[in-house]
């Protein structure tokens, strides 16, 4: 079916775990979709293709340019926590927001509660999140609803 | 008639036609990056908030020139329903803003259980050309036309895992698209150049292929490398080979409108004002002598 041969790709480009595994066991396409044996041979192709490491490489820096460029002093800061962050994020979420603000505005939240979970972060950290995170409001907040 | 020159619309391009007014003819405008979609959340009523003096600066821009809709958000090729809420919602930004014509990409950016982030040019997947696609396009198309009433058209994407072991080719699937549904072609050059880079595609044989007449835009950019890859990241100056295909192919396009120069505006300080406008210049070079060998050719 042509909707879980997108699905597939899909998953396949934001999971580069997901591509090692096919690659090993290629039947595991069959257990998680229902594809026929031309979409499975395509997708097979395609997750062994070269440009396979671009497209996840590309997926990943997608997600992390609305955060960079919004929220630059923390993402700066978080220094060697970013990485995990994103990943849990990106895992959580894996429907992503066109919108960079949206984007920004969810990952806030998301460190937010993570903070009340009892992640520890420096001082600094919490602060610089905290300004940009009022900027994305306010960014937001200026908005109309009729055109 | 000559082709228009123009830039894709972002935050820095009002700047550049206050600099430059009479190097812009034409700005495509891309309807999601004027609201934030809050589709996904309940408790804020409206779904679509527009950025407040986004539409109005636009139509400051737009005075004297011609503006177009350029899409990324209803992802025509998916296997899914399309939004018509959306499509609503671009239909009164193309009444507001009096598009000339409306694009879209021939890439899928949405899957039923999620989407892929485009970052506008990033990453949109590749399309399976057979039968079922073409006619879950076609008939997206026609609800699209009804709705927008104007002339539409799709971009090729950047490929870098093509689908393999397709019944048509994408220029033949272009094709058939203005054949059957009159949806004309956004040619992105730099796209082609991207999969030439990285050893997809031969931009030779796929103009070849392409029939010229559906070709009513051009977009043309520079781009950038990433771990061994080249990537149509909208980061850089225009390439040399990308002129060349332009020129060496360009006189067959007989109902080009517009040639567009696509750059990210995180990227406007690398590119200086004056590299942009090096661009609109070359642009304008090119829009001149493809309607003089336009000329030549129907004398002819």
């Amino acid at each position: 079916m042509l909707v879980e041969f997108q699905q597939a790709l899909a998953d396949l480009v934001s999971a580069p775990q997901l591509c090692r595994e096919v690659r090993a066991e290629p039947s595991r396409l069959r257990g998680r979709y229902d594809l026929s044996d031309k979409e499975f041979e395509r997708l097979i192709a395609m997750v062994n293709h070269p440009g396979m490491q671009c497209n996840c490489m590309l997926y990943r820096a997608n997600r992390l340019a609305p955060l960079a460029l919004n929220l630059p002093r923390s993402c700066r800061l978080l220094g060697s926590n970013l990485g995990a962050l994103l990943s849990e994020y990106s895992t959580r979420y894996p429907n992503t927001n066109v919108h960079f603000y949206r984007e920004c505005h969810r990952f806030c939240s998301f460190v937010e509660e993570k903070l009340e979970q009892g992640l520890e972060l420096r001082p600094e950290v919490r602060e610089a999140l905290e300004q940009e995170f009022s900027a994305v409001k306010l960014a937001l907040s200026a908005t109309s609803v009729a055109l | 008639m000559r082709a228009l020159v123009g830039l894709l619309n972002n935050p820095v391009v009002p700047t550049i036609i206050r600099y430059a007014p009479g190097l812009v003819e034409y700005v495509d405008v891309i309807p999601d990056r004027l609201w934030y979609d809050f589709e996904d959340e309940a408790g804020h009523g409206e779904r679509f908030h527009h950025v407040v003096g986004a539409i109005d600066e636009l139509k400051q821009c737009g005075e004297g020139r011609v503006l177009g809709g350029h899409g990324i958000g209803l992802s025509l090729p998916s296997a899914m329903p399309i939004d018509m809420a959306m499509v609503d919602e671009v239909a009164r930004l193309a009444r507001e803003l009096n598009f000339a014509w409306f694009s879209e990409h021939l890439s899928m950016f949405l899957v039923a259980h999620g989407s892929v982030p485009n970052s506008q040019a990033g990453l949109g997947l590749p399309v399976v050309y057979d039968d079922a696609s073409f006619q879950i396009i076609s008939a997206k198309l026609d609800v699209l036309k009804q709705v927008l009433g104007c002339s539409l058209l799709l971009e090729n994407g950047a490929v870098f895992t093509p689908v393999p072991d397709t019944e048509m080719t994408e220029p033949e699937f272009l094709n058939r698209l203005y054949e059957q549904s009159g949806c004309a072609t956004l040619l992105d050059l730099h796209n082609l150049y991207v999969g030439w880079r990285n050893g997809i595609l031969s931009p030779t044989k796929y103009l070849e292929q392409l029939n010229p007449l559906c070709v009513h835009e051009i977009h043309v950019a520079g781009g950038d490398h990433l771990a061994g890859f080249y990537t149509d990241s909208h980061s850089g100056l225009t390439p040399s080979e990308v002129w060349s295909w332009a020129s060496e192919f360009g006189p067959r396009f007989t109902n080009l409108k517009a040639i567009v120069f696509e750059f990210h505006e995180s990227y406007f300080e690398k590119l200086g004002m004056h590299g942009i406008i090096g661009e609109l210049e070359r642009m304008h070079g090119l829009a001149e002598s493809l309607a003089h060998g336009v000329k030549e050719r129907i004398a002819s």
